[in-house]
């Protein structure tokens, strides 16, 4: 990685953490308040493309694990890995990778606005949902020892949230790929 | 603004090296799941939230910081309950707040410093691979650190905006300008790091 690419990694991070300090959005359809970090999670994969995306996301991570508190809702420290949603957690990083994975190869600069959005809408419900639920539910499945199939089904309240966010995602993504194109350039 | 949740004391826990709390930390983790017996996961839990108070963190403080996760632990042992029996519920809400508590115990007496100290050291035999360089990771953290505040204040910026044209805000219209204009600094952050021979092999 370059020292552009790094920066880049830093501030990327640095936009997740400030993400997670806005307030939760609540939408009137769905019974859980939205927090905008998991869309973070989404547009490093889609802006940045898979290896600086899912870097950014690590380092938000990291930041976690050594006790700063830059999780929505000041949460941080290790008690955060020990608790049973700390599958998601691992699976952003994954999801974040996937996402700019699917970005890179199929974003193309010259394509017509309808393409990109498609591409950015895949990217963020592929690696943004799909992968991060993959890694979320089987952990927080295996943490709640008997009742693993009730929370698993329970988790899918999350869904509905994360289809708006992989949608501002893609329409975010598509807006950035057209004002500042990062992607073409790969780490 | 971006403040550690590491206090400032010298219990046991504060004087023991990093590594030690780290690895008794996994010690316990595994422990916890292998035992499933209720006479020794309560007194584990007992045992944890001693050592957590004991740090010199004050109660509610160290309940404002564990609230969110005891709560999807909560959530859990409840579903157990529902589904399954009192002693199953038991079982996983002692085994899962015991660990949650001894983690927050090593996260209150670590110091951010000694924990990069810690990963540097950890990253040391991978730098010999040329997988990552330490130096580069202790770099990107202290960037992320100087450059939140910043960026936050940008975003109030840009809702002020705004506001001054009796425009809505909306996570897209504020979402976009955020990174775009934030990305757009990496260049010169990057010039100003190279100029300054941080990264010299």
């Amino acid at each position: 990685m370059t020292t552009r690419d790094i920066v880049l990694v830093a501030l990327f991070a640095a936009i997740i953490v400030v993400l997670g300090l806005l307030p939760p959005l609540t939408l009137g359809f769905i019974p859980v308040p939205i927090t905008a970090q998991t869309l973070g999670v989404m547009l490093a994969g889609c802006i940045l493309g898979a290896r600086r995306g899912a870097a950014a996301v690590l380092l938000v991570l990291l930041l976690v694990a050594i006790g700063l508190p830059v999780l929505s809702g000041g949460r941080g420290g290790l008690a955060v890995f020990a608790g049973p949603t700390a599958g998601y957690l691992v699976g952003w990083f994954f999801g974040a990778y996937v996402c700019g994975l699917i970005a890179e190869r199929f974003a193309k600069e010259d394509q017509p606005e309808l393409a990109q959005f498609l591409t950015f809408l895949a990217a963020s419900v592929v690696g943004g949902i799909a992968v991060v639920y993959l890694f979320g539910v089987p952990w927080l499945a295996y943490m709640s020892g008997k009742a693993f199939f009730e929370t698993a089904l329970a988790s899918l309240v999350f869904v509905p949230g994360d289809l708006i966010k992989a949608f501002v995602a893609m329409l975010a993504g598509r807006a950035v790929l057209a004002g500042y194109p990062l992607l073409p350039q790969r780490a | 603004m971006l403040n550690g949740l590491d206090i400032e004391g010298d219990s046991p826990l504060h004087l023991m090296p990093v590594r030690g709390k780290l690895v008794l930390l996994f010690a316990a983790a595994i422990g916890l799941f292998i035992v499933s017996d209720l006479r020794i996961l309560v007194p584990a839990l007992g045992l944890s939230a001693i050592l957590y108070l004991s740090t010199g963190i004050g109660f509610r403080e160290a309940l404002r910081r564990v609230r969110f996760v005891l709560f999807t632990v909560l959530l859990v042992a409840a579903a157990n309950y529902a589904f399954h029996s009192l002693h199953e519920a038991l079982v996983v809400f002692c085994r899962l707040s015991a660990l949650v508590l001894l983690a927050a115990a090593v996260t209150a007496t670590t110091s951010i410093s000694a924990f990069m100290d810690e990963i540097t050291r950890l990253l040391t035999p991978l730098e010999r691979f040329g997988f990552v360089r330490a130096a580069d990771v202790s770099l990107a953290v202290g960037l992320v650190i100087r450059f939140v505040p910043e960026i936050f204040a940008r975003y109030g910026e840009i809702t002020d905006a705004h506001r001054a044209r009796g425009l809505p805000v909306r996570p897209l219209t504020t979402l976009v300008p955020l990174i775009i204009l934030t990305l757009k600094d990496a260049d010169t952050i990057a010039m100003a790091i190279d100029a300054r021979g941080f990264r010299r092999h």
